[in-house]
């Protein structure tokens, strides 16, 4: 409860000033169309209004609520109209990206360490590539994997995802394979272990923590690429397609139950991998 | 078929040429650490090229470096004005006032314990959600011009930076702090001399992360709305005229600016915390 | 890592010269703009004539004149300035067919800022699509002798987005809408028609010619190829034909396509009634002065044209022909 309090506090603050700022928004649009019509109106009639437009410049928590529960509760999971559905299609990149960029970061930083002509050509393009847009190369990922004969939207959108989430893993490995200190590879040397017992027995499982730390902000990356991916190129399904047709139909409250569906989809993803980390350190032996 | 075979046998000349150079006394040198990233980029430009030219493949769907390279050469004031529009007066006032007011907000809860732990889940929480679904939100908000652009890179960097800085603002030492109290230092005092340099690192780590999130912040806003200027608008706008080599010359120039960004941001963090461990080599 | 890449290269060529198996790229979001194509998908005219339809739906990122070139598609619906601007870039696209035959295009205007006619849009700010679709609005103001570099005297243009809002907020003093679709958009908001200028580029003698379809030129050397887009034409043009008399049912179909979810009945079935009239008239052939039309209209584009010159062999009516014959 301690800890809830403070949180809950914040929280109500937030809703508080979302309230405000909400009639605040949304009652320019209702003085507008009054002076359209020639009519005058007083706040006190204007408050109730803003509250439940079709089309409010922001939607008030209610609102958002209100559709966000209709888009997860008020249908069958399977429905194109279901959030959850769409939910899944997102969680299905994110994930696919999520696998790509670890199996890449982690390679990549193995021969980082391994190889210092790696460690010098490569990492600093791994920090450039950082810098350039994603969302510019979307459209090119997607025509060049379309190119090479691949189909769907999956790979292109887990190629984009991975872009990103790959990134955090990299800089953490080569961190985390290169902590232990001289003295305990000496150690090994004197046990005679070759390169590759050195590697599993000891560099591997120096490099866990640094690699579960990474992992957290590798998955937010990679949600964030997913939602990139399916933003702007070739809206068909997902979240961030929801978004888009949203926005240009011109229906707000869809847009934003799909943004605060990817907010929630974001805290279970990072939950669960809260959650592999603290199994994989308590296997480790690692105290919490 | 030659194209191929030589790009090929460039590739691996200057990869051994590359090998050779790092495993030698010079590349302890700074040149030396210059000259092996540097060729190693330019070995991946030579690759390209050999590629787009050996395999035939056409301009629309990737144009070759060279052709990139003619393009940016024609079109320097055009990049320079997409690049003043996006980066000057959109990525730029927003990652200023983004991570002023996250400063600002750390500083102004520091003395609230309550506030802190009320903030610092809700930040870290709003920190890794997708904020690039905003921009279309903030651009029917702000307009179409550079004010939508820098208030999306505005809540993009804010809560990056605001977790950072607190965390960092906690970072000092328990004995140092009661080194500064047995000082008589006033709360203003022992924030100044001791918190907020300690502070810092953490502060330069946030600081990095929004400066990567700046630019793509900047540029993915454009996509809902703009000036005909602006690189966001520009790219969006040359796929559509299968203007591809006018696309990468804005890529470029966007991995420019940000790489410069960064590494300013790096070379400022170098001379702040001098004192930390991770700048001693 | 070179050879994998022509191998999957040349794979995707020769998937695509199979004859029975047609992928459609559509310029657009799946909605009733492209209700032929769904209709003659769902009642089974593609089956009929023997094809494997898919139907790739677009979005604001993807163009599908490089979609076609990335061999993605075997044919797209895309406009023909875009068109005829991709083949000045070396892209030989030709048009086999157009279904519409009208332009639904407009610039919507605000009645309180006072513009009544196109010379009153001098200093005004109009929104433009741009990604392909500013090629019209480009050459309208070439000939109306309007600057849109933002000099005085001109117009300031503003990319808009894809939605209305411009206008809504009053950030423009017009926006570019479809008479299908964004117009009635500013109507749903609560803005009433009389509260709207509006100025169809078809009544402006700017039309250019929208939605047609689209090929490479050196595939239609194949005559299985060729074969396949006579069919092509002639089903699609049958669901046209059946969206165009059955418009609630074609919307109904469209919306069973849209994966988003997003779309409502309302609007599809609105959009599937203003669509009708722009395919109305239209059998499937171009209209060879139209064609022409559109041609002129862009190379009047004032300093800075769409194209340079006039096109040579960007239209056949080889497809139509055998496919209206029987």
């Amino acid at each position: 409860m301690t800890r809830a309090l403070p949180v809950l506090t914040v929280l109500a603050g937030i809703v508080a000033i979302w309230y405000a700022a909400a009639v605040w928004m949304n009652a320019t649009w209702i003085f507008d169309q009054a002076e359209r019509n020639g009519q005058t109106v007083t706040w006190a009639e204007v408050i109730p209004q803003t509250m439940d437009q079709a089309r409010p410049l922001l939607p008030p928590p209610h609102q958002v609520a209100a559709e966000l529960w209709k888009g997860v509760a008020g249908q069958a999971v399977t429905s194109k109209r279901s959030l959850v559905y769409h939910g899944y299609v997102t969680v299905k990149g994110t994930l696919m990206g999520f696998g790509l960029g670890i199996v890449m970061g982690v390679l990549l930083a193995m021969s980082i360490v391994r190889f210092r002509v790696m460690d010098m050509s490569v990492m600093p393009w791994a920090i450039i590539s950082q810098t350039i847009p994603i969302v510019a190369l979307a459209p090119m990922i997607l025509t060049l994997s379309s190119q090479l004969g691949i189909s769907g939207r999956d790979v292109p959108k887990a190629i984009i995802a991975a872009y990103l989430s790959f990134f955090p893993v990299l800089v953490s490995m080569v961190k985390g394979l290169r902590a232990p200190d001289q003295m305990q590879l000496d150690l090994l040397r004197t046990y005679g272990a070759g390169e590759g017992a050195t590697f599993l027995k000891l560099r591997l499982p120096a490099s866990m923590p640094y690699f579960f730390a990474s992992l957290k902000v590798a998955i937010a990356a990679s949600l964030i690429g997913t939602i990139v991916g399916e933003l702007p190129t070739g809206a068909i399904e997902g979240l961030g397609a929801r978004m888009l047709i949203g926005s240009q139909f011109g229906e707000p409250l869809i847009m934003w139950a799909a943004l605060f569906a990817a907010a929630i989809l974001a805290g279970m993803l990072i939950l669960a991998v809260g959650v592999v980390e603290r199994l994989a350190r308590a296997r480790m032996g690692v105290p919490a | 078929m030659t194209w191929l075979v030589g790009t090929i046998g460039i590739w691996l000349a200057a990869w051994a040429l590359n090998a050779r150079l790092a495993a030698s006394g010079w590349a302890r040198t700074t040149a030396g650490k210059l000259a092996v990233p540097i060729l190693f980029g330019v070995t991946i430009l030579v690759l390209w090229e050999g590629l787009v030219r050996g395999a035939g493949i056409a301009p629309v769907i990737l144009p070759a470096p060279s052709a990139i390279a003619a393009k940016i050469a024609v079109s320097l004031p055009t990049l320079w004005l997409d690049f003043s529009q996006t980066f000057l007066k959109g990525a730029l006032p927003g990652f200023v006032i983004g991570c002023g007011a996250a400063i600002a907000t750390a500083i102004a809860i520091d003395r609230s314990p309550f506030l802190q732990r009320g903030l610092l889940p809700i930040g870290n929480f709003v920190a890794a959600l997708p904020i690039v679904g905003l921009a279309p939100i903030l651009v029917m908000w702000f307009g179409f011009d550079w004010q939508s652009k820098a208030a999306v890179v505005v809540v993009m960097v804010f809560f990056p930076v605001l977790v950072n800085m607190v965390a960092g603002l906690q970072a000092s030492e328990r004995m140092q702090a009661d080194l500064m109290a047995t000082w008589g230092a006033s709360y203003w005092q022992s924030l100044v001399k001791l918190r907020l340099p300690a502070a810092m690192p953490f502060l330069f780590n946030g600081l990095k992360i929004a400066s990567t999130l700046a630019l793509i912040g900047a540029i993915v806003a454009e996509f809902f709305g703009s000036p005909i200027y602006g690189m966001g608008f520009r790219i969006s706008t040359e796929v559509g005229r299968l203007g591809l080599d006018m696309v990468w010359a804005e890529i470029a120039v966007a991995a420019l600016a940000g790489s410069a960004f960064y590494g300013l941001i790096a070379l400022i963090e170098r001379w702040v915390t001098f004192w930390h461990p991770s700048q001693r080599h | 890592m070179k050879k994998l890449m022509t191998g999957a290269f040349m794979a995707a060529m020769a998937t695509g010269a199979q004859a029975e198996d047609v992928t459609l790229q559509l310029k657009w979001v799946t909605q009733a703009q492209f209700a032929g194509y769904y209709v003659a998908q769902d009642k089974g005219f593609y089956e009929e004539e023997g094809l494997n339809v898919t139907i790739l739906p677009g979005g604001p990122d993807i163009a599908p004149t490089q979609v076609i070139a990335g061999g993605g598609a075997d044919v797209m619906v895309d406009w023909m300035p875009a068109a005829l601007a991709a083949r000045e870039k070396g892209l030989p696209l030709v048009n086999i067919a157009q279904p519409f035959a009208s332009s639904g295009m407009m610039l919507t205007c605000l009645a309180e800022t006072g513009i009544t006619a196109p010379a009153d849009f001098a200093d005004k700010t109009l929104g433009v699509w741009f990604f392909g679709n500013e090629f019209p609005f480009l050459s309208w103001m070439g000939t109306l002798g309007l600057a849109t570099d933002g000099s005085a005297g001109g117009v300031t243009v503003l990319k808009q987005g894809f939605n209305v809002d411009p206008l809504l907020q009053k950030q423009a003093a017009c926006i570019s809408t479809m008479t299908y679709n964004e117009y009635w958009q500013v109507i749903d908001a609560g803005i009433s028609p009389d509260q709207l200028v509006t100025f169809k580029y078809e009544d402006q003698g700017v039309a250019t010619l929208e939605d047609g379809l689209y090929v490479l030129e050196d595939r239609l050397a194949d005559p299985a190829f060729e074969e396949a887009m006579v069919k092509f034409v002639r089903a699609s043009m049958k669901g046209w034909k059946y969206a165009e008399a059955n418009p609630d049912e074609a919307a109904m179909i469209v919306l069973e396509n849209d994966q988003t979810g997003a779309q409502t009945e309302n609007h599809q079935k609105r959009m599937m009634g203003e669509i009708a009239k722009l395919t109305a008239g239209s059998n499937g052939a171009l209209d060879v002065a139209a064609a022409e039309r559109t041609v002129a209209t862009l190379l009047a584009g004032g300093s800075d044209p769409v194209i340079t010159a006039a096109p040579t062999g960007a239209w056949t009516s080889v497809i139509t022909d055998k496919a209206l014959a029987n």
